[in-house]
């Protein structure tokens, strides 16, 4: 290698590491400073590494607050919606993928369209609605809500993967006498499932992040959703630093591993559904 | 997907017509089959329609059921005043600066994990937790490492010497929006990086090579040879990154709620402002209107575009 190759070379790890500190920093301070006792946070120098006998925090964030409580509403929420979108998006998917019939194209633009709406607008009519249905403070609504805006995401991935699926098998089933629901459900679905549990992770985190509509639709202090419940600490420095910064990276944590072990499959879903159109 | 796109795509699928027809079960099996979308209606339809009929209204949140029909008045009153200026050009500023910046700090990280390296595989995986990351938790950090005083952006900034390092960014006019968007690339950079490095696989090898052989520099392959296998890939990904910022409202409500004097207040923000703050349901809904508009528009401009792209390579 030339010095001038190897000088680039080491520019190039430069940047590398750069960006992956970058991208993890905020995460690792979020840590940092939950491990870090309250009178060194606000002392003139910053503590950079966490305190090991600061780990009880972990232990603490679950006394005098209602975290228990918030996760809890998150993950029946967050699931909730991973279920009723699946369930009414695998059916459609089918039909983009594999049917050709009319109003075909008004389907795939209703779909579109629905990535324009922000949750900010749909709000106020939704409050409206579900004070007509009485949903209003249900954790029921919350996931009807929530569900409106991953189906479409959710279709749209699913019907990429099924593209990919060779018509010949169902059409082997079909030969079996196979109705077309039971191909869908029973051939279909089991060959698209790396995309299907990208699916379910995508509609997972968005229940479990959603904010707005938890904040708008919901009062009841006991129905209250971690996001809500977090975002109440943002710029308030009553509750201890370190102690929100722990339930913070409770709640960011599971997300971003999760993400990790599935992102290979959301990448391969969202890269086919927005290469192919 | 539009209309335009769903015409090209059944003139593709239309060469193979004895394919499908034999998969055609009843006349009425597809619609059987998408009638789940009808759910969107009721959730997303409907209110989206109410929205509209409310633009035109003068409704207070303390009684939503009680409207006065007042024409056009609310937009003409968003036309006519500055404070709706000012929110329209902060959203164009923040919006432009978001798809920019994310796209151009995507494409570096796509071009050097890209390049075969050891530990690529977890190098890859790690750039992407900040997408993975929830928003609310997003704000929570940032807003803590902004802090004025104990802050470890200010900390740094002390440490090397700079007077800057004693403001606080979130509650000074001029440093508030660049705060934002600072969170904002950090959140959505990795989206556009992974869709870029996906694009990249596509690129030519043996094109590639020509192109070095010839003599070629690093600039001139990229733009000959690179971009325009990426060049669709990154248009998509511009309109999708300006949808999604003109509907972001987690991070920038609860980051500085629009403010301050406005300096962070987003169409999405003023809507919820007008509707949640000044009860006034009318004009926060035309508000919304005009922010989907535009995002229509966008999307209308990308089509046409893209078509036009696509004719021009088609006669080549």
């Amino acid at each position: 290698m030339t010095r001038a190759g190897t000088w680039q070379h080491g520019l190039r790890i430069a940047a590398i590491l750069g960006l992956l500190g970058a991208a993890a920093f905020p995460l690792y301070w979020m840590f940092v400073t939950s491990m870090t006792p309250s009178s060194e946070l606000f002392a003139p120098s910053a503590r950079l590494f966490p305190k090991p006998s600061e780990i009880g925090v972990y232990r603490d964030a679950f006394h005098g607050t209602s975290v228990t409580t918030w996760v809890i509403n998150s993950a029946i929420v967050a699931v909730g919606t991973t279920l009723l979108s699946i369930a009414l998006a695998i059916f459609p998917a089918y039909a983009l993928s594999r049917f050709r019939f009319r109003g075909m194209g008004l389907v795939g633009f209703g779909l579109f369209i629905t990535q324009m709406l922000p949750e900010a607008m749909l709000v106020v009519p939704l409050y409206a609605i579900f004070g007509d249905l009485a949903l209003l403070n249900t954790l029921t609504g919350l996931i009807l809500a929530n569900s409106a805006f991953t189906v479409p995401v959710i279709t749209w991935i699913l019907k990429g993967a099924i593209d990919g699926v060779p018509i010949d098998i169902e059409e082997a089933a079909r030969i079996d006498g196979c109705s077309r629901f039971d191909i869908v459900i029973g051939v279909v679905l089991p060959l698209v499932a790396p995309t299907l549990a990208a699916a379910a992770v995508i509609a997972f985190f968005h229940g479990w992040n959603e904010y707005i509509f938890a904040q708008t639709l919901i009062s009841d202090q006991g129905l209250r959703t971690a996001s809500v419940g977090l975002a109440g600490f943002v710029g308030e420095l009553s509750t201890p630093v370190h102690t929100v910064m722990a339930i913070g990276l409770m709640y960011t944590l599971p997300a971003v591993i999760f993400y990790l072990f599935v992102q290979r499959y959301v990448v391969a879903g969202m890269t086919a559904g927005s290469v192919k159109g | 997907m539009t209309p335009d796109q769903a015409a090209t795509r059944d003139i593709a699928l239309a060469k193979q017509p004895a394919r499908t027809a034999r998969l055609e079960g009843s006349r009425w099996t597809p619609y059987l089959f998408v009638a789940p979308v009808l759910y969107l209606l009721v959730f997303q339809g409907y209110p989206l329609l109410q929205e509209l009929v409310l633009s035109f209204t003068s409704t207070s949140l303390l009684s939503p059921a009680e409207h006065t029909f007042v024409g056009g008045q609310n937009y003409a009153d968003l036309v006519g005043t500055t404070d709706f200026h000012h929110v329209l050009l902060i959203t164009a500023i923040y919006t432009v600066a978001c798809v920019v910046l994310s796209i151009g700090l995507g494409l570096v990280a796509a071009l050097l994990l890209n390049a075969p390296f050891a530990g690529r595989g977890v190098a890859r995986a790690m750039v992407t937790i900040p997408w993975a990351a929830p928003p609310v938790a997003v704000a929570l950090i940032f807003t803590w490492m902004l802090n004025a005083q104990y802050g470890i952006f200010n900390r740094a900034l002390r440490a090397l010497g700079f007077a800057a390092g004693a403001e606080n960014w979130l509650d000074n006019p001029s440093l508030a929006l660049p705060a934002i968007l600072i969170t904002t690339i950090w959140q959505i950079f990795p989206f556009a990086s992974v869709v870029i490095l996906a694009a990249l696989q596509g690129v030519s090898q043996e094109q590639r090579e020509a192109a070095v052989i010839d003599g070629a520099d690093r600039l001139s392959v990229f733009r000959a040879v690179v971009w325009p296998t990426i060049q669709p890939s990154v248009m998509l990904l511009a309109l999708f990154i300006t949808i999604w910022s003109l509907r972001r409202f987690d991070l920038i409500w609860l980051m500085t709620q629009g403010g301050p004097i406005g300096a962070t207040n987003t169409l999405v923000i003023e809507l919820y402002r007008r509707a949640f703050v000044y009860r006034d349901l009318g004009q926060a809904a035309a508000v919304g209107m005009v922010g989907l508009s535009i995002a229509i528009l966008v999307t209308m401009v990308y089509f046409r575009l893209t078509l036009r792209a696509e004719r021009t390579k088609g006669q080549r």
